[in-house]
C-alpha cells in the first residue's frame, strides 16, 4: 500500500517534470543560466568544440553546424586571427572542408587532433596552442556545454572568453524536451566529471 | 513562468478528445464517473513504476559504457544512454510490470 503511494507521487513528480519540460520555457531559463553573459573579446584564437561528430557521409549533427557557423562569424568580427576545430577526426574534417568553402582562407583554419571527451579536447588544444604562446581562447560551446567547457580549458592553462551559441533555445515542446534531456545529461557529465577529480 | 500560445496547442488538442472520451464513455459507453479519479491513480503507479525503471535503465547503460570503455580501452560515447527512445521503452516496460502486477493479486 505504502509503495503504491510512493510510485503514484513519483508519476506525479515525473508528469509535472514532463508538463514543466515541454510547456513552460523552463529548459530555456536553464539554457541561458547555464550559457552566462558572452565575452566575446579579442583574443589568439576562436576555439570551436565538437559536438556530434558528423555522419559517414561528412554531414555535420545540427549542433556541431551552429557552433562552426558562429566560429566563423567571430572570425569575420575579426575577433582572432585563427579559427581552431576539435573533436573527432571526421567532424574536425567535415567542418574544416565548411569553413574553406565559406570563404575562410585555409591558413588560418586549425585542425585539433582527434578527440572524443572534452579533457581530450583540452588536452590537444593544450599541445597545439600553449607552446606557441596562444593562451586566449574565445571558447564556442552551446550554452548548456559551457560551463563544464569552460572549467576544463581553464585548468588546461588558457584564458577562456566563453562564446556559447545562443541564448534562449527552442519553443516547442518536442525540442523543449529534447533540451531538458540534454541538461540532464550535461548535469550528469558535470558531476562525473567533479566525482572522477577532473574539475 | 508564463505558459506561451504554440507550445500549449498539444494540449487543447488531449483536453477536446478527452472531453470527447469522456462523454462517450459516459453516455455511451457505461463506464462510471467515480472510476475516473481511480484510473488516474492507476496511471499515476504506472508511470512512477516508469520513473524507477528509466533510472534503472540510465543506471545500468552508463556503468556498462564505463564499464566497457575500461575493459577494451575503446572510446563508446555515454550519449548513446541519453536517446530519446529510452523513456518511450522505459514506459513500455513499466505497463507490462505494472499490468503482470495488477494480474498476479
Amino acid at each position: 500500500m505504502r509503495a503504491g503511494r510512493g510510485f503514484r507521487l513519483l508519476g506525479l513528480v515525473g508528469l509535472l517534470v514532463f508538463g514543466a519540460g515541454a510547456f513552460t520555457p523552463l529548459a530555456n531559463w536553464l539554457n541561458a543560466w547555464m550559457g552566462g553573459s558572452a565575452r566575446l573579446e579579442p583574443a589568439d584564437a576562436i576555439v570551436v568544440l565538437g559536438r556530434g561528430g558528423a555522419d559517414s557521409d561528412g554531414v555535420l549533427t545540427n549542433r556541431s553546424l551552429r557552433r562552426l557557423m558562429h566560429g566563423v562569424e567571430l572570425y569575420r568580427k575579426a575577433l582572432a586571427p585563427r579559427l581552431v576545430l576539435s573533436g573527432t577526426a571526421e567532424e574536425t574534417s567535415a567542418r574544416f572542408t565548411l569553413a574553406e568553402g565559406l570563404g575562410l582562407p585555409a591558413g588560418t583554419i586549425m585542425r585539433a587532433g582527434s578527440a572524443h571527451t572534452t579533457v581530450e579536447e583540452a588536452d590537444r588544444l593544450g599541445q597545439m596552442l600553449l607552446p606557441r604562446g596562444q593562451r586566449r581562447i574565445l571558447l564556442v560551446a552551446d550554452p548548456i556545454d559551457m560551463p563544464r567547457a569552460r572549467a576544463v580549458m581553464k585548468r588546461a592553462g588558457f584564458t577562456v572568453f566563453a562564446a556559447p551559441t545562443a541564448a534562449t533555445g527552442p519553443s516547442l515542446p518536442e525540442a523543449r524536451l529534447a533540451l531538458l534531456r540534454d541538461i540532464a545529461t550535461e548535469l550528469a557529465g558535470w558531476a562525473y566529471y567533479r566525482v572522477a577529480g577532473i574539475l | 513562468m508564463k505558459l506561451d500560445a504554440p507550445s500549449l496547442a498539444p494540449i487543447i488538442i488531449l483536453g477536446l478528445t478527452s472531453a470527447g472520451a469522456y462523454l462517450a464513455g459516459t453516455r455511451l459507453g457505461g463506464l462510471h464517473r467515480r472510476e475516473l479519479s481511480r484510473a488516474t491513480m492507476d496511471v499515476l503507479g504506472a508511470l512512477g513504476l516508469a520513473v524507477v525503471f528509466l533510472l534503472g535503465n540510465l543506471a545500468v547503460g552508463t556503468a556498462a559504457v564505463l564499464g566497457l570503455r575500461a575493459i577494451t580501452g575503446q572510446f563508446i560515447s555515454v550519449y548513446v544512454v541519453s536517446d530519446a527512445t529510452l523513456p518511450i521503452l522505459s514506459l513500455v516496460q513499466a505497463m507490462i510490470f505494472h499490468r503482470w502486477r495488477e494480474r498476479s493479486k
